[in-house]
């Protein structure tokens, strides 16, 4: 039964038979292809319909245009899952956070817009027919799309960052619908919130004790002092930038895969590793000159003094050169004093 | 700056007498202040000198104006001031939605001086707030860094502050913006409040909400101190240095701030209603409440003590819990959790990439690389470690401040990039404590072997035969001046805390002769600090000189043929403000807004202050138009003149046709007809033979590249480095009137709209011709009687 419109399709179209014909036709099953969908839908979990070529051509290439439905399909792709840099797992789960926040909004009862995915193991011809060749891709095919390459809409790379919240606009931008709130789950659910706040009750007495006698760990100013060493480390080594932006650790070399880049030029960007290293160059001075003047001057061994002093010398001199050529080096500025013309 | 340094180390202990000694350091440490002084003043002219004494850049120009307005009407024309020059036909009210800090004390300076019958301009006084604040900044610097560690340490730290780069870069002489008085008045308010805890006096109390209104008048940053001084006295009370100090040090600054902060218009009840200063209002009631149980300590024995700490544990946890879900719940009804977008993106770094492309977008809202350490802090980058340990031995209540200050100062500077200027200060405190304190150690040791058998380099050795009396009364004297330092904070402490403090000082007198490092390696540890500190002072020249002295209004280029200026902006708007009429409308890019206003004193559409977004769109989407839509939108603006930057004649980057696309972007955000895709060539932006049709008959291409064949026969743009795509074209609906020299500023007016009925066609023809503007509009206004 799901195939026979195909034929009948195929038939009149050849026979170029005028739209009054085909409009009886085409009312019954427009309803059909819709409540397929909605059954469909009302199968998968998060309302997200798992299209293949064969459902393809069954809703999107074989109905009339206009269809009475846009469908907005996410391109997957199993075996890319483990690729970190494409964020395919994480873009799949926003995607299906719209359409059950879609369908919920509408209490399940819309039937212009329906949200599916295709896998590309399964549906390569399909990834041809729409001219995907790189992921992640969403696409919105709109009910007047009648080349799925060229008619339908892609959703622009530069706005997946902003994830569920910019699939939404966009398809509100596109369709005329509303998508409505996004039901997030919360990151915690009920009872665990009901556990935590117990918990905090019942240890708040006994937080507030020892505070009060002065007894935590609160009193050491080791922590503190490793804490404050730590956070400046975290933050002059750049590692906001880095979580900020999603940088990589390091870079493979696009003319020898065999090589690492650890260090990047230009100023505007820094990798992951090169970061930690400047940022431990940065900390490894301080520390071992408050180590000379702190520490070292109560050791009684006068040759360990000399011994420990040379070598924080030689550290700390090879570890300022070392960051003031990688900054010439990256930045590319030359830093000149500003001597009197008589010297030159 | 390492000359002085190692003077001001060396001074204590080359006189005996100690009053002697004193008097002369204190001479001594005011000439050096001062020399201090004189040079933040003076790195900060490279500005007026390469070029010359202007108002920078963009934002400086409002304040410019605002200022001009304030010196000519006085403060209370100033405090209801309507503009009805920008954001045409919205306006603005200025004086409800500036921080008047800045303006009020430029003012004020202004108005002493020509009291005083020094008849400076307000442009010069203006030019020069920023130098003289960054003196005043490096004073304050010293002032906190000796309350904290000594005399010592806060030349040095003035020192390293006067010249640090990151805080160079917002006050040089002509930028003139609101970070320029609002660091000293941040380093202030962080003294005074220390000098409180240090004194628990009232008086510095009141002097401290007094600094901290004048920060408010100033920045949006002060939310800063009202949430760092919470946390710094949460701290106190978590690590148990509660005292009497700490409360008169924070309650008065609470009450007496928040009702200052209130006054300023701009923040109003914000100071009350936002959660930026609900973590003040939290720490307030849990000091009470601390107070309160020291109090009842004090009164009843340790049994009755304990009763009475479980029955009021027990009542105040329910109390709390209530207090504490009230404000939740306060805090969770408003849309945003009460909080603004940019204070979010800092505790939550991730937010503004999610959510606010506009404050994403912003380049001074990147999270900076390590060279941008390494750029604006230098070699200070490696020492604050050490001073961060040096303010942990020993932790007193002022010095976990300063590292309180740094820690979060540094984690907010990782956030944005533009809060380095917050860290700056910080950066040079505590590194000013770590070189004074290891030239203190250093220059110690070497002194203690000097005298004694130079050979010997036994510590051993050394104490026993250098134990002249001189030497001795060194280390009681050094030992004395710290004490003295130190005991000021304990005066009024409790007991345990004195003793706590006195018993390694004790064991310290001992030990202090076994304290000297080798000789040779304290001597070239020496050298390389100061060599650090060479480096240091030429990196900040360098800065200062090459890197944050060009005021981008006026432009220099050097090549083999030598120096070359362009000074077309200053052209542009000299040629609207002398030839067009007082109420003409000028359309233009946000950015030229504030320029526009200040200098040609004409009306614009929009401005920097982008607080409607709709109406920058709109100029946007006119940018993005073809002619005659564009054309519709500025009439029913009533543009008269649409101005444009350009740049591709001398390779100016930051033109209009760069910006091009936040204008598409921008206005199709508002107007759906524009679409980007629709301006890019698959997926890229072009101006040459492959741009879309769209691009090349959008008016901001046809207004930059209108008549640009003519220069050189090709239409070659030296910015996009690509001959132009489309190059003979004429306007229908707009007319070139005026190009500056270097063809940087197009200006072109909006041609009359036709009209059909031949007589009034003449008419209107006439009244837009400009030579005789003037005395037609006479003549039409009030019908002359000789036509």
């Amino acid at each position: 039964m799901a195939i026979s419109p195909t034929p009948t399709y195929l038939f009149l179209l050849s026979l170029f038979t005028l739209s009054l014909f085909l409009s009886i036709p085409t009312a019954e099953s427009e309803s059909e292809l819709v409540a397929d969908l909605l059954a469909l839908q009302s199968e998968s979990k998060s309302g997200v319909i798992h299209l293949d070529d064969r459902t393809i051509a069954k809703f999107l290439t074989s109905p009339q245009t206009p269809r009475p439905y846009s469908i907005f399909i996410f391109f997957d792709a199993t075996q890319l899952h483990d690729k970190s840099e494409l964020h395919l797992p994480e873009l799949r789960r926003e995607f299906a956070l719209v359409a059950s926040s879609f369908i919920t909004n509408h209490n399940h009862s819309n039937t212009k817009l329906f949200f599916a995915d295709i896998e590309f193991r399964e549906s390569q011809s399909s990834f041809q027919l729409f001219g995907v060749n790189s992921l992640p891709h969403i696409r919105l095919v709109g009910p007047n799309a009648k080349s799925l390459k060229d008619d339908s809409d892609q959703m622009d790379q530069s706005d997946f960052s902003r994830l569920s919240e910019s699939m939404a606009e966009f398809v509100e931008s596109r369709t005329k619908l509303t998508v409505g709130p996004i039901h997030r789950p919360p990151i915690l659910s009920k009872t665990q919130m009901g556990l935590i706040v117990a918990l905090l009750l019942i240890s708040a007495p006994f937080v507030a004790k020892k505070i009060f006698s002065g007894e935590t760990f609160l009193h050491d100013p080791n922590i503190w002092l490793s804490g404050a060493i730590f956070v400046y480390f975290f933050s002059v080594s750049g590692a906001m930038h880095n979580i900020i932006r999603k940088m990589p650790m390091f870079l493979l070399d696009r003319n020898d895969p065999s090589k690492l880049i650890f260090f990047y030029q230009g100023s505007g960007m820094q990798l992951g590793a090169e970061g930690f290293a400047v940022g431990f160059l940065y900390t490894v001075v301080g520390l071992l000159l408050a180590i000379v003047t702190h520490i070292l001057v109560h050791v009684k061994n006068a040759k360990a003094k000399r011994a420990v002093m040379i070598s924080a010398i030689c550290v700390s001199f090879w570890a300022v050169q070392k960051v003031i050529l990688l900054d010439n080096w990256k930045t590319g500025y030359r830093i000149h004093g500003f001597w009197p013309s008589s010297w030159n | 700056m390492a000359a002085p340094e190692t003077s001001t180390a060396a001074v204590p202990t080359l006189y005996t007498n100690n009053t002697l000694r004193n008097a002369f350091g204190g001479v001594l440490s005011f000439f050096i202040l001062l020399l201090i002084g004189v040079m933040a003043f003076s790195i900060r002219l490279f500005s007026v000198i390469k070029y010359e004494s202007v108002i920078h850049e963009f934002d400086p120009y409002f304040n410019y104006r605002v200022t001009q307005f304030l010196a000519k009407n006085g403060i209370y024309e100033f405090w209801n001031w309507f503009d009805d020059r920008t954001w045409y036909p919205l306006g603005r009210v200025i004086g409800g939605t500036v921080y008047p800090g800045l303006t009020l004390t430029a003012g004020t300076i202004w108005w002493l001086l020509n009291s005083l019958n020094i008849p400076l301009s307000v442009e010069t006084v203006c030019v020069f707030t920023a130098p003289i604040f960054s003196a005043f900044a490096s004073w304050a610097t010293f002032l906190l860094t000796k309350e904290v560690k000594g005399t010592g340490a806060g030349l040095t730290a003035a020192a390293l502050l006067a010249m640090v780069p990151s805080y160079i870069s917002r006050s040089v002489a002509g930028s003139y913006d609101n970070e320029a008085v609002a660091i000293f008045a941040l380093i202030f308010t962080f003294y005074l409040y220390i000098k409180t805890l240090n004194t628990g006096s009232l008086f510095y109390a009141t002097l401290n909400s007094i600094a901290y209104f004048y920060m408010v008048c100033s920045w949006g940053g002060y939310t800063f101190i009202i949430n760092l001084i919470p946390m710094h006295v949460l701290l106190c009370i978590v690590t148990g240095r509660f005292s009497s100090r700490l409360y008169i040090a924070y309650a008065p600054l609470v009450v007496l701030g928040t009702l200052l902060a209130a006054l300023v218009p701009v923040v109003g009840f914000n100071a009350v209603m936002t959660s930026e200063h609900f973590a003040s209002f939290l720490v307030f009631i849990i000091l009470h409440v601390v107070a309160f149980v020291y109090y009842i300590k004090g009164i009843l024995s340790p049994k009755m003590f304990k009763v009475a700490v479980t029955l009021v544990v027990s009542v105040g946890l329910a109390v709390c819990c209530a207090v504490i879900a009230v404000l939740i719940a306060l805090v969770a009804s408003s849309p945003t959790k009460g909080w603004s977008g940019r204070s979010l993106s800092l505790l939550d770094p991730t937010y503004a990439s999610k959510y606010i492309p506009i404050i994403a977008s912003v380049s001074e809202h990147q999270p900076p690389t390590w060279p941008s350490y390494f750029m604006d802090i230098n070699v200070l980058a490696f020492l604050v470690p050490a001073g961060i340990i040096a303010c942990f031995s020993p932790l007193s209540d002022s010095s976990s401040f300063v590292v309180l200050y740094i820690a979060t100062s540094v984690y907010f500077s990782g956030v944005m990039v533009r809060l380095m200027l917050v860290f700056a200060p910080a950066a040079c405190i505590t590194s000013g404590i770590a070189l004074s304190q290891s030239f203190d150690v250093f220059t110690r040791s070497i002194k203690f072997q000097l005298p004694g058998i130079s050979s010997s380099m036994e510590v051993d050795a050394v104490e026993t035969s250098s134990a002249t009396a001189e030497a001795q009364n060194d280390a009681v004297k050094t030992e004395k001046s710290e004490e003295t330092s130190k005991n000021r904070p304990s005066k009024k402490s409790k007991k345990k805390e004195k003793e706590k403090e006195e018993k390694p000082s004790t064991k310290a007198k001992a030990e202090k002769r076994l304290l000297a490092l080798p000789l040779d390696s304290s001597v070239i540890f020496l050298l390389l600090l100061i060599l650090l500190g060479a480096f240091y002072v030429v990196h900040c020249v360098w800065a200062a000189a090459e890197a944050y002295s060009a005021p981008s209004i006026v432009l220099t280029s050097r090549s083999h043929d030598g120096l070359h200026v362009f000074d077309d902006f200053r052209e542009a708007y000299g040629w609207l403000r002398h030839n067009t009429d007082v109420d003409d409308k000028v359309a233009s890019w946000w950015d030229y807004g504030y320029q526009t206003t200040a200098m040609a004193n004409r009306t614009v559409i929009v401005d920097n202050n982008t607080w409607n977004n709709t109406h920058i769109a709109t100029v946007g989407t006119a940018m993005s138009s073809p002619e005659k839509a564009a054309w519709e939108i500025f009439h029913s603006l009533d543009v008269k003149y649409v101005l444009v930057v350009f740049g591709g004649l001398v390779g100016y980057p930051s033109d209009d046709i760069n910006k091009f696309l936040w204008m598409v972007r921008i206005g199709g955000g508002v107007f759906p007809h524009i679409k980007e895709p629709d301006y890019l060539r698959d997926g890229q932006y072009r101006i040459d033979s492959q741009a879309t049709p769209t691009m090349l008959n959008c008016l901001m291409y046809k207004l930059s590249y209108y008549r640009f064949v003519e220069t050189d026969g090709k239409g070659f743009d030296r910015v996009r480095q690509t001959e132009i795509g489309k190059k003979y074209f004429k306007l229908t609906h707009f007319e070139e009137v005026f190009t500056t020299h270097h063809w940087m500023v197009r200006i072109y007016k909006l041609k009359p709209p036709k009209n059909r009925i031949r007589g009034k066609t003449k008419k209107s023809k006439s009244k837009t011709s400009s030579a005789s503007s003037r005395g037609k509009r006479s003549g039409t206004g009030k019908k002359n009687p000789w036509q």
